[in-house]
Order: C-alpha cells, then structure tokens, then sequence
C-alpha cells in the first residue's frame, strides 16, 4: 500500500518535472526566434503625436509588442525571426509617421538592446 | 488660435470644442467640427463645419449652421532632434459663405475669406513654443486682417508614452483689421488634459488687453471648451 502510494508521488513528481523542463525548452526556443530591434527617433517629442508611430509599427507582421520611449527618443519593438522587417522599411515608417530615423538596431538579445 | 497647433500632427482624428464669446451687445456661441486627413506626413487637408448661436441684446436669437471652411496645410521645414522638434508650416484656409446672412443677428459672415499664413513650432518634451502669422482677404466690404499669435505650452507631468499628461498654455492672440485701421490683443491661458494615447481634453479662456472697437462690440471673454479625438 505505502510502496504504491511512493510510486505515485515519483509519479507526479517526475510528470511535474518534465513540464517545467518542457516549458523553460519552449521559452528558450521563443527568445531564439524573437529579434529585438531598437528604432532611434528624433523629433520624438509630444506623447498625443506618438500614437501615430506606435500604430504604424505595430502594422508590420507578428509585431505583438511595441513600447515607446518619450525621453531615450525611441521605439523598441520584438519580432519573430521570420518577419524581420527591413532597415528601409522601418525608416520609411518613421519618416511617413512624421520623424526623422537615426538608427536602428537590430538583436537577438535584449540585453543588448538596453546596453546599447 | 484659442489652443496650441499639434503642427498636423493630429491627422486621422478630428477636433471640437465650444466657444462661448461673451460680448457687450452680444453672447455667442459656436461649436466648430474640424476633420483632417494627412495626404503624407508633410501634406495635410481638412473641412470645417460649425453649429452658431447668436444672441442680440437678448432680444433676437439666432442659430444655424454657419460658414464653412476648407483647409491645407504643408510642412516646409522640419528639424528633429532627440525629444524636440521645429516644424514649420504654411496654410491656406478658404471661408465659404454657407452660414444665414438675411437673418437679425446673422449666422454667416456673407463673405468669402481666403487665409493664407504660416505657423511655426519648437516642441521639447520640456516645453513647446508657438507662433502664427496670417492674413485674411475677405470679400463684400470686410476688413482684410492680420492675425499674430504666440503662445507657451509647459507640461505639468513628466512626458511619458503612453501619455497621462497635463499641460498649460499661454499666448497671445493679435488680430489688426488692416483697411479700417484697428487692432485686438487677447491674452489667452488654459488647459490640455490628456487622458489616452487616443483622447484630449483642452480648455481656456481668452480676455482681452487691446480691444480698438466700438464700446458696444467690445468683447468681455471668451471662453472654449472642447476635445481631440484621434480615430485611425
């Protein structure tokens, strides 16, 4: 009776295991095919006007995420691998938003995304 | 220029508010509806429609649609820089005499009115500056004018995205009847709510410094109230 009801909590035990494995692999995998890209903006400089660039980005294909920044005067957005944008087609946006592109970076890491 | 220019950046939305002009002979009230639409980011076009009550010695009231305007805008200049920007911008407004004019008092002006003018702006995320010279052509014996505005806009909360923002505004609003030589200066203060990335709520009051017109046509205040909404 006790050897069975020890089996059953190995049981659950190692199901409960796999699940968090599989979950952090999935995660894993989410972050490897997600690319960071860090769009610089001047003339960034009233919110209401910031709608219209927000809008624009989040246009573009598998773009869940968009965050705009007022005071570092930039737009940093998370794509998947297979829709990464092109460099002139996030300048076009901008410029048709009514802002001037200084930069845009591109990463697999957020990290380097908020270092740079 | 009761409430700062957002430089046509406010396209895709519209705009109104009521204006309460409270005058010596008169009590006005008028409720303009203003629709743009952005042809580019430099090119922006847009109609004017308005709602008049007139109220005369609170004898004779009158109310109707009143004069309808077209509108174009174009960006000339644009230089941007990290969290500020200067833009400058001519325009051309056209006033059609849609509004009642056989009525006492009358809801239109009878007049066409044709303005051309430019309006400059230095915008930070600390503080924005405005600035507007235009001149109006008019037609059936209306004094042509010069319009000069300046005003100051200071936000009261850091500038974030998405915006909860409270800003104030001062200014000065200068219009000079060039053919019958006469000139106002209103002072102008008031309030910009923003409350959403999509929704603003403005308010303010205009007196007047410089009133060079009859005792009777003289202007207490004036006094609006109103909304933008950007809808795509």
């Amino acid at each position: 009776m006790n050897n069975s009801k020890t089996k059953r909590a190995i049981q659950i035990i190692c199901v409960f295991f796999l699940i968090i494995i599989f979950n952090t692999s999935s995660k894993a995998q989410e972050r490897i095919n997600i690319t960071y890209i860090k769009i610089e903006v001047d003339g960034l400089s009233c919110p209401f006007c910031a709608y219209g660039l927000e809008k624009e980005l989040k246009k573009i294909a598998g773009s869940d995420s968009v965050m705009i920044l007022l005071k570092e005067g930039e737009a940093i957005m998370k794509v998947p691998n297979s829709q990464i944008p092109t460099k002139e087609s996030l300048e076009k946006i901008v410029i048709d938003a009514g802002f001037t592109p200084r930069g845009i970076t591109f990463s697999k890491i957020t990290s380097a995304i908020k270092e740079e | 220029m009761g409430t700062p220019i957002l430089l046509g950046l406010d396209g895709g939305g519209i705009r109104t508010f009521g204006k309460y002009i409270a005058k010596e002979n008169m009590k006005i009230y008028t409720h303009p509806i203003i629709i743009p639409y952005n042809i580019s980011s430099k090119f922006q076009i847009g109609a004017i429609g308005m709602f008049v009550n007139k109220n005369f010695e609170r004898i004779n009231s009158q109310s109707g649609i009143g004069d309808a305007s077209l509108f174009a805008k174009y960006q000339v200049y644009q230089k941007d820089g990290k969290g500020k920007t200067f833009r400058l911008i001519t325009k051309l407004n056209q006033v059609f005499p849609t509004g009642k004019a056989s009525s006492m008092p009358p809801i239109g002006s009878n007049a066409w009115q044709t303005q051309l003018g430019l309006v400059s702006g230095y915008v930070t995320l600390k503080y924005g500056l405005y600035a507007e010279l235009a001149y109006t052509f008019t037609t059936n014996g209306l004094p042509d004018n010069f319009i000069y505005n300046i005003a100051f806009v200071y936000p009261l909360l850091p500038q974030k995205y998405p915006p909860k923002q409270v800003n104030l505004n001062i200014g000065f609003n200068g219009n000079y009847l060039s053919s019958i030589n006469r000139n106002t200066i209103f002072m102008s203060s008031g309030v910009q709510l923003i409350v959403g990335k999509k929704i603003l709520f403005e308010t303010g009051i205009q007196l007047p410094l410089i009133e060079n017109v009859p005792n009777t046509q003289k202007t207490k205040f004036i006094y609006t109230l109103g909304t933008r909404v950007l809808l795509f």
